[in-house]
């Protein structure tokens, strides 16, 4: 027992003090749009054809100049529309502050872009007065795991997600808000509309990764392989397949109602 | 690695393979449109593998297999609510995917033909378990903590366990008929996302699958490179699983260590790959990232971490409570892990020598650093002790890439299309244990079936047996010790 705790003085502070850092250089992360380029080739179709989730379209413009919109709702995130760009439209996105919560937000668009310069994420004012300071969590899983070891990680002394006032508890019947991460197959339909008839009101639900917002790979299968708002009205959205632990905490706290930290 | 298919008549089917499983293990029995019935056999002692071919002719119907070999029971299930094929006799033919929340009513892998009769019903049923002061404990498939869904139904007379019956499926995608329709650049992506803490053992698997459809070689570099991404992945998922076990058994000191310490090997994976799941990495040629300044920064965090791992480890299974909790719990004999053709850890933990790595090629595994790591008690004590081992080795083999990477190339090639009528075969050791891909390509080149076999897929019926004659409060540590995946299974 001694020798524990004489490791672990020795072992320094874990946590991050810095809040929703930037992945480092060698990260992927999510792609986005570098709207100073476009496309020199109008044939070109290599984005489109690459993405194995549909997740890019290319529209046209007044001018005849082709754009192409990206989806995050259904982007896993494997850099193919990167590395194969030739006029590098597609950039790496090293932020990890990528929660939303209209679905429509997470489309990245160059009219978009023009239209609101500067996209401030719609806070759900709703219920910040109840949640503000506290925010308990109940996880459904549905998926391949990857979101669920994220969700583990960000309870970890780096992260630490307790010291935000958010902690993950056992029953429904103590939740604040329903989490789900996967593409909600058919057999967990019932069981996550259970889940949520047993939560207190008021209640805001939460979709964590790519699966549980659109369905991502799974999109379109025999079992019903949708996300999860065919189910249930999702108040934030998590992109990312799966999400870094930060932007999990920061979903977390945008559902909380944390403007400061969603319009920084 | 895989020999030309033989084939073999339906009616000799179970006599051939008896004859062949005396000295090789089974690894999958499946079928390809729902017409015939495929059996890999593993030869491990010569290291390769065979293919049995049989024609299903009497109206989809065959006698069991189940009754002569136990490691088939399973399969023949799985086949049954897949395909539509009706194993004679077979024991119990209950539904291992589908279940009374989420229920088709045809055969999804099933190919259309006209003369198929739609008159085949789905067993959801429980076992019936009566008698006096016998109790029910249904648990899930939403659980208290952070896990995939599955609903595990407790049968108990005072706190002892008198049986264990898993309900899964719940996490079922469709990925096996998927992985059918997709172009050929898109199908890592979705091979990966079977397992997400297995992702660079199903990508590996993948790639050496279609690799051997394509002749193609890789470069020594390439090997090596792979090699670290599925070692990095087998410490990783090691150490969370230890993590979750010291969770379990209340040592929550140990359990948040090894969470930092697992950070770690999270940003080694950043810097190999990008992903801290070791994603979109391996693929058919060779690997997608390659950056020498990125393998020093690795090893010096291998460097950093090795001390710090191994003193929490030496922490965590020499506790006088560990012990008392994990010695003889769970415990399962050799016999009935060969009967259930289990692999992996829990395999090695009842003294079954079986490490594919040592056998089928995957990568570089010199064979002065890879040892086998065996137990012989087969408790959960024993997984443990078998999981340390291998975490032990891991880093070894980390070191030993890093000290002896050749210089050279390595990228994805572009392929298009696959050669027409071939078969390949990727036998990987994840960190639960032997994993299967095989691909089946049709006239134009187009994949028409590709089955998965999980490691989890053999292990799920060693917990439910396992469990038996336990406390009710020891069943999360007997889970936990066992750690197999849901997505894996489901497919």
């Amino acid at each position: 027992m001694l020798d524990i705790i004489n490791y672990l003085a020795k072992q320094g502070l874990a946590t991050n003090k810095d809040l929703f850092a930037d992945l480092n250089e060698a990260c992927s992360g999510l792609p986005k749009i570098n709207y100073d380029q476009s496309c020199s080739d109008l044939s070109c179709n290599k984005c489109v054809e690459l993405c194995p989730t549909q997740a890019i379209s290319l529209t046209y413009d007044q001018d005849n100049k082709i754009s192409p919109d990206l989806n995050l709702a259904k982007c896993i995130g494997c850099s193919q529309c990167i590395d194969n760009c030739p006029d590098k439209v597609f950039v790496k996105n090293l932020n990890t502050k990528t929660a939303v919560t209209q679905i429509e937000d997470l489309v990245l668009s160059k009219a978009k872009s023009i239209a609101k310069a500067n996209i401030q994420p719609i806070v759900n004012k709703n219920f910040r007065p109840l949640f503000k300071k506290s925010l308990s969590i109940r996880v459904v899983s549905t998926g391949c795991n990857a979101c669920d070891l994220e969700i583990n990680a960000t309870l970890n002394p780096m992260f630490d997600l307790e010291r935000f006032g958010i902690n993950i508890v056992a029953s429904p019947r103590m939740a604040d808000a329903l989490l789900v991460t996967g593409p909600c197959g058919l057999a967990m339909h019932e069981a996550i509309k259970n889940t949520y008839a047993a939560m207190p009101n008021p209640k805001l639900v939460i979709a964590c990764g790519t699966c549980a917002c659109s369905g991502g790979l799974h999109y379109n299968g025999y079992f019903k392989t949708n996300g999860l708002c065919p189910l249930l009205d999702v108040d934030v959205f998590i992109p990312g397949c799966p999400p870094h632990p930060w932007s999990i905490i920061y979903g977390l706290m945008l559902a909380m109602g944390h403007e400061i930290i969603a319009a920084k | 690695m895989l020999n030309p298919p033989i084939i073999v008549n339906i009616n000799s089917l179970q006599e051939n393979l008896k004859a062949k499983l005396k000295d090789s293990k089974l690894g999958l029995i499946s079928s390809i449109s729902g017409q015939e019935l495929f059996t890999l056999i593993l030869n491990n002692n010569e290291g390769n593998a065979s293919l049995l071919i049989s024609n299903i002719e009497n109206n989809n119907t065959y006698s069991a297999l189940t009754p002569a070999i136990p490691q088939a029971h399973w399969f023949e299930r799985y086949l049954h609510e897949m395909f539509g094929i009706f194993p004679q006799n077979h024991p119990r033919l209950k539904s291992v995917i589908f279940n009374d929340l989420g229920i088709i009513d045809y055969p999804p892998l099933r190919s259309i033909d006209q003369n198929y009769q739609h008159n085949f019903q789905r067993d959801t049923s429980f076992l019936n378990i009566e008698g006096n002061d016998l109790y029910i404990v249904p648990v899930g498939p939403v659980h208290a903590g952070v896990i995939e869904p599955g609903h595990f139904r407790i049968s108990c007379v005072g706190e002892n366990i008198i049986n264990l019956e898993i309900r899964l499926g719940f996490v079922h995608r469709g990925i096996e008929k998927r992985l059918t329709q997709i172009p050929l650049t898109s199908l890592r992506f979705y091979a990966e996302s079977v397992s997400s803490d297995s992702s660079s053992a199903n990508a590996l698997a993948n790639t050496l699958a279609l690799e051997q459809m394509l002749e193609l070689n890789v470069s020594e570099r390439s090997k090596y490179l792979r090699t670290l991404a599925m070692e990095i992945e087998r410490l990783s998922m090691h150490i969370c699983d230890l993590g979750g076990m010291a969770t379990d058994l209340g040592f929550n000191t140990i359990a948040m260590e090894l969470a930092r310490l697992r950070g770690q090997v999270f940003a080694m994976g950043d810097y190999l790959t990008g992903s801290r799941y070791l994603r979109n990495f391996i693929g058919i040629g060779g690997v997608r990232k390659d950056d020498d300044l990125y393998l020093s920064k690795i090893k010096s965090l291998i460097i950093n971490l090795k001390p710090k791992l191994t003193k929490v480890i030496n922490f965590f299974i020499n506790n006088q409570n560990v012990y008392q909790r994990l010695h003889n719990v769970g415990k399962l004999s050799k016999s009935l892990a060969c009967d259930f053709n289990m692999v992996g850890v829990a395999a090695r933990a009842c003294n079954i020598a079986y490490d594919t790595r040592l056998i089928y090629d995957q990568g570089i595994y010199p064979a002065t650093i890879l040892k086998l790591a065996d137990e012989s008690a087969g408790d959960a004590l024993a997984r443990t002790k078998v999981r340390i081992k291998e975490i032990i080795t891991s880093i070894a083999l980390i070191e030993n890439v890093l000290d002896n990477i050749p210089q050279g190339t390595t990228q994805l090639a572009n392929v298009k299309c696959l050669p027409a009528n071939c078969i390949g075969l990727g036998i990987v050791e994840a960190f639960r244990g032997e994993l299967i891909h095989l691909i089946f390509s049709d006239e134009n080149g187009q994949i028409k079936r590709y089955a998965i076999k999980d490691p989890s897929f053999n292990n799920w019926t060693g917990l439910a047996i396992s469990a038996r004659n336990n406390l009710l409060a020891d069943f999360p540590i007997i889970n936990k010790s066992f750690a197999l995946s849901y997505s894996g299974h489901d497919l």
